[in-house]
This record gives C-alpha cells, sequence and structure tokens, in this order.
C-alpha cells in the first residue's frame, strides 16, 4: 500500500539569470515499509524532488503538483506550520555532510531531545533515557558521555550515526537519507549501511534513499527510479533495473562503471556530451542530445511512460512498437 | 602496452617518510609529530600503472607530492631514473618538474580562474623556459588531444563542467612532454558517466605515449580497473601490494580483505553472494603513532607481536608483497 503518492511534480527555481526547472513533472509512489533508491548524476532532480515533498525549498523555488499524499494527507495544500509537524516526527531525515546538518554550538544530547520534547511532548528526563537508547541502537560506544559532547568531538561514520538516530528518534514512517554514505571512507560507509539495513529490517520504516552510486542501491533497495535532467527515465525493481533495463541512460551509467568482479579487462563504455542545462533544458527527451539511440521524435517530445510489467515503467519512444529494436551495447551480462 | 615492455624501473621509493610538525599554539610547549608517511618503499615501472588506494588520512596524496617534490621529505630515496631527488633543492629540481607532472582531484579548485585556458595549459612550458611559438603549437595540439576545440582555449574555466576542466587539467600536465604523472583521486569529484570518458582518456594516453601513472584514490572499482599493480596504505604505511589480479584474488592482509569486501558492487546477485567484513571503529589519528602495526586496533587477527613491532614488508609469493605478522 502507498504511503507517499506524488504526481505531477514540478519545481522550479527563480534565480537571477533566469528559471531553473529542476524537477520537470513526474509522478511516483513509495509503499509502507519498502526501500527505494533513487539514482542520477548531480542535476538530476533526485534532492530537489524529496526537499520538494517535504516542503524544505527555499523561498525562490515554485513547488506545483497535482497531489502530494503522504499516509492519507495532502501535503501540497498544507501551510508551513502543519509541515512543520511532520517534519522530524512522522518523516525523519539523513542528510550528505554530517558536519554541516548538525549544530555545532549545542551538544548532542540538545539535538537529540529536541525533537522527542516537541514532537512526542517528553520531559527532559525522559527525553534523555531515549536519547540514549537511541544512541545505543545505532551503536555509538559509550552513549552516556557522548551525549554531553558537541558534534565536533565526532568523526564522521560517528556523526553520520548521530544523524540516523535523530531521523528515527520518534520512529517516523519513511526516513529519507539524501546521499547519507557519499561522505565516508568506504570501510564506514560499510557499516553505516549495515546499520541502515538492520533498522530497516527492526522498524519496518518506508527508507527513500538517494545517491549516485548504483554500487550503493544494488544490495540495499528493492525499487528504484533512475532520474535523468528533472524527469524519471526508468523505474522497477533491482532485477529490473541491473538485468533487463531498457532506457539507453539506464544502459549509459551501468556501463560507465567498472567491475572488479570480472576477470578479463573490459573497457569502459561511457556516456557521450555532457548533461543539459536545466536552465534551457531540452525540449523533448533530455537524454536525446546523448543518445546513440535518438530518432527524431525524441528531439520534440518526452516519451510517455510504458509499463512493461509489474511496475517496470520506461519512459523512451524506442518502447513504441514502430521503433527500432535495440538492445544494451558495451558490456552484456551472460 | 604488453607484459614484457613494462620492466625497465622509473622510479624506486626507499624507506620514504614525511612528517608534519603539529603546532598546539604559540605558548605550549609540547611537540607532536604527525607521521603522514612512515616508511613506505615499492617501485614504479616504465609505462605501467600503480595505483594507490587507502581512506582519507592514510596518506596517499602525501606519497603523490612528496615523489614529484611538492613536498621535501622527511627522510627516504626517490630514485627517479636513477638519480636520488629526494635532497635536492627547488631549484635543482626544475629540470626533474618537465619529467613529472601532476592531476589534481578538485577540477574547480586547481585552475586558476583568471587564467585563460590557453595560458593554464602552456604554464609549465613556460615555467621551464620553452619559446613562446613553441608553446602556442603545442597548446593546441594538447586542446584536440584531450578532446576539446581549439575555440574554447580563450574562455575562462568557470565557462566549462567540471569534465572539461579536468580534461584541460590533464592537457596541462602532458604540456612538458612528462614521462610520470601522479593522478591524485582525477574522477572522484566528476559524475559517474563523465568518470568513464576521462579513465578512458588516461587509459588512450597511456597506450600512445607509454607514460607511467601512479593513481590515488579510496574507489577501488577504479583503481581495480585501471591499474597493472596496486598497493594498499594504512596511516603512513603501505600494508600489502601485488598485481591488481593477485590483489583481488589472493589478497592477504586484514585491512585489504575488508577494504575488497566494503566495496559497494553494482551487480545485485553478485552483491547477495558476496561476505562483507565490516570493520569495527574508526581509523586512528597519525599523530605520535604508538609502536607496533597500524591496523591493530581494528584487526581481528591481532596477536601479542602486533603490538611491539611494525612488521616487516616481504615477498609472500613473486611480486606479492605483504606487512603483516599473523597473515602470510
Amino acid at each position: 500500500m502507498a504511503l507517499l503518492e506524488v504526481s505531477g511534480l514540478r519545481t522550479t527555481f527563480h534565480i537571477g539569470v533566469g528559471t531553473v526547472q529542476a524537477v520537470r513533472g513526474i509522478s511516483f509512489h513509495v509503499d509502507k515499509g519498502e526501500f527505494i533508491g533513487i539514482v542520477g548524476e548531480s542535476g538530476s532532480g533526485k534532492s530537489v524532488t524529496m526537499l520538494s515533498v517535504m516542503g524544505l525549498l527555499p523561498q525562490y523555488a515554485e513547488v506545483k503538483a497535482d497531489s502530494i499524499r503522504f499516509d492519507g494527507r495532502e501535503l501540497s495544500q498544507m501551510s508551513p506550520r502543519e509541515l512543520r509537524s511532520l517534519h522530524g516526527k512522522e518523516i525523519g531525515m539523513i542528510f550528505q555532510d554530517p558536519m554541516t546538518s548538525l549544530n555545532p554550538l549545542f551538544t548532542v544530547e540538545n539535538q537529540m531531545v529536541e525533537p522527542l520534547r516537541i514532537h512526542l511532548g517528553m520531559s527532559r528526563e525522559r527525553a534523555r533515557l531515549r536519547a540514549l537508547e537511541l544512541l545505543h541502537q545505532v551503536e555509538i560506544p559509550n552513549p552516556e558521555q557522548r551525549l554531553r559532547q558537541y558534534p565536533h568531538e565526532f568523526s564522521g561514520g560517528m556523526r553520520q550515526r548521530v544523524m540516523i538516530a535523530i531521523a528515527i528518534a520518534c520512529s517516523p514512517k519513511m526516513v529519507i537519507a539524501d546521499e547519507p554514505t557519499t561522505a565516508l571512507d568506504v570501510t564506514i560507509q560499510a557499516q553505516i549501511l549495515e546499520l541502515l539495513e538492520n533498522l530497516k529490517r527492526e522498524m519496518n520504516t518506508s527508507v527513500v534513499m538517494i545517491t549516485h552510486d548504483l554500487g550503493v542501491i544494488a544490495s540495499m533497495c528493492s525499487r528504484i527510479l533512475v532520474m535523468y535532467g528533472g524527469v524519471i527515465c526508468e523505474e522497477g525493481s533491482v532485477r529490473d533495473i541491473f538485468y533487463r533495463a531498457r532506457h539507453p541512460y539506464t544502459w549509459g551509467l551501468l556501463n560507465s562503471i567498472p567491475r572488479i568482479h570480472h576477470d578479463s579487462h573490459e573497457k569502459l563504455v561511457p556516456i557521450r556530451g555532457t548533461p543539459p542545462d536545466m536552465l534551457k533544458p531540452p525540449e523533448g527527451c533530455p537524454f536525446a542530445p546523448r543518445c546513440q539511440y535518438c530518432m527524431p521524435v525524441c528531439r520534440r517530445y518526452m516519451a510517455p511512460p510504458t509499463d512493461l510489467g509489474d511496475g517496470h515503467l520506461v519512459h523512451c519512444h524506442l518502447m513504441h512498437p514502430k521503433a527500432p529494436k535495440v538492445e544494451r551495447g558495451g558490456l552484456q551480462h551472460d | 602496452m604488453t607484459e614484457q615492455k613494462r620492466s625497465r624501473v622509473l622510479m624506486e621509493v626507499r624507506d620514504l617518510q614525511m612528517h608534519f610538525p603539529v603546532n598546539h599554539g604559540l605558548l605550549s610547549r609540547k611537540h607532536s609529530v604527525l607521521k603522514a608517511v612512515d616508511g613506505v618503499s615499492f617501485s614504479l615501472l616504465a609505462g605501467e600503472t600503480f595505483g594507490l588506494v587507502g581512506e582519507s588520512g592514510c596518506g596517499k596524496t602525501t606519497v603523490g607530492r612528496t615523489l614529484v617534490r611538492l613536498y621535501k621529505p622527511t627522510a627516504g630515496e626517490i630514485l627517479f631514473d636513477g638519480t636520488d631527488i629526494a635532497p635536492l633543492a627547488e631549484r635543482e629540481v626544475l629540470p626533474y618538474r618537465r619529467r613529472m607532472q601532476m592531476i589534481f582531484q578538485d577540477p574547480y579548485a586547481s585552475l586558476n580562474p583568471r587564467m585563460t585556458v590557453s595560458s593554464i595549459i602552456g604554464e609549465p612550458m613556460r615555467l621551464q623556459g620553452f619559446p613562446e611559438a613553441e608553446i602556442r603549437e603545442r597548446v593546441r595540439e594538447l586542446i584536440s588531444q584531450v578532446g576539446l576545440k581549439s575555440d574554447h582555449l580563450s574562455r575562462y574555466p568557470h565557462e566549462f563542467s567540471g569534465g572539461q576542466r579536468q580534461r584541460i587539467g590533464i592537457a596541462r600536465a602532458l604540456a612538458t612532454r612528462p614521462e610520470f604523472i601522479v593522478c591524485d583521486e582525477p574522477i572522484s569529484a566528476l559524475d559517474v558517466s563523465i568518470q568513464a570518458q576521462v579513465i578512458n582518456m588516461l587509459e588512450e594516453l597511456q597506450e600512445k605515449l607509454g607514460i607511467t601513472y601512479l593513481f590515488i584514490s579510496h574507489d577501488l572499482s577504479m583503481v581495480s580497473h585501471i591499474s597493472h599493480r596496486v598497493g594498499v596504505m594504512y596511516l603512513g604505511h603501505l600494508v600489502e601490494m601485488a598485481d591488481m589480479r593477485e590483489l583481488y584474488t589472493h589478497n592477504l592482509h586484514p585491512y585489504t580483505q575488508a577494504l575488497m569486501s566494503a566495496v559497494p558492487i553494482a551487480d545485485p546477485d553478485v552483491a547477495a553472494a558476496s561476505q562483507r567484513i565490516v570493520l569495527q571503529g574508526d581509523v586512528p589519528a597519525p599523530i605520535d603513532p604508538p609502536p607496533g602495526c597500524p591496523f591493530r586496533s581494528r584487526c581481528r587477527y591481532c596477536t601479542g607481536a602486533c603490538a611491539e613491532t611494525m612488521p616487516e614488508m616481504r615477498e609472500v609469493s613473486p611480486g606479492h608483497f605483504l606487512a603483516c605478522h599473523v597473515k602470510g
């Protein structure tokens, strides 16, 4: 059952030189208890999508949507005040850089107790006990002592654990993790990913993981949205995306990452060209200028979604019955 | 490049140490030493790519910068084509700079925003005193070699995307026709689809020009893709070094094993089948490290001997070096 249902989301930023069309009409849903991944490169609109849903964008951003339904309520009609009561309570957030998202002037205890007191009305003492319990849950050693410390006394991995503890403090229905491990070293990343997996299993929370790293989501997520140029180009189960992808951009992404577990030295197949300028995004499919299978229609019109069954949706004109049949080039899976 | 061709030793590093003094404030009597690189030895063969991997703070960038003598090492030898360049004064290093160059991690910070592309690419040649006419001609040749157009030459860095800037950085590194280039995380600031473009270009340049690369990265999958041999660093020490295939299939050091297994695999079936070794704790600080093996605080196999002496680097099989008391 869908916990979050977004349809027709458009986000634009009005800046000095023009209007950046960051998200250009996307629709998706997140089911209860689902671990979903949004992949895309920088500027693809993956972070802006979730920030728009949360109402966390600055003043100069304009968010339009046909509807954003979360747990039976319409978020797009809510006042900022009502939205704020959801933040941290029903929707938790984990950001990329734990140094800038924790306040350096307050102790960890201060920052952990705040949401518990505001949202759940706990007394200071009860909130402190809950904070200890949470630090224990995210496997931080010496929680008693750690509570009294400031963020700068924590390493990057430990800070991210604190962020996770705050995000899950009020047992939210959904957690949004925006590149939670990008700033961390690989062995620390492995620790954090393991922690997220354990928490998901224990709490049955929906998790939306935003990342540029296909490796991170391959082992974690059940469903994946691939974004490019402010639109979703393909969505489906992990196996649909990794083994049965149909969109040339998804092929391009898969072909351009090296595979350490393969014996022979394969040449990488890069995607030619550069991502579109979102001040003047192309009229048709945003990937058309870089696509080796581009047809005249691609430059004029965005492709409608084609349902290949079981929620595998592809937004590409090549899915049209009269379009030429092409297969994924480059590195082929056997 | 074939295996036979890569046999001449271009650079030999012996017991390289790079220590930095740490300031505890004006009135403090405490003097600490940050041992960024603490006794690293390896050699680079002409025409090969040697990958250096490790986590932040392990000293891999310091090794790279010391090899091209951006730092003067505290101790140790750097034999470049037979000459020890470690003790040379800044002025004496200059002739060697023509033969070794560097590509930096951040394509935004490493290009001067007030210089045009053509003066950026020509700068190393200008410093070496090449005649202006030759520089102009070479710059035109370089810009097309890295896949940019000659009308880009009069523009400024801010007009380019990250991938294009990194191409400009590569053109600058190639300007003096170096034999050796240190690539310090050259792709980690780039998008996935652009990373492959830059990696392929570096590979093609090596095939054509026979350049030797020291490829520094924390991304093990990219390092394993581009490198012939790989060294794994931890807290200022080289802990294991071998041929890429050998290191992938027969890694012995507990840290290498954890590092390898921590790399996220972009293939759900393979990822599900592989075992992840999750290390406990963080990397300790390299300031005044205790004696013994640097990895022992996080190691599953740690024994008494590990706390006493730093394990020596020894050859466990041809070309495979390991520094561990327990394994091998």
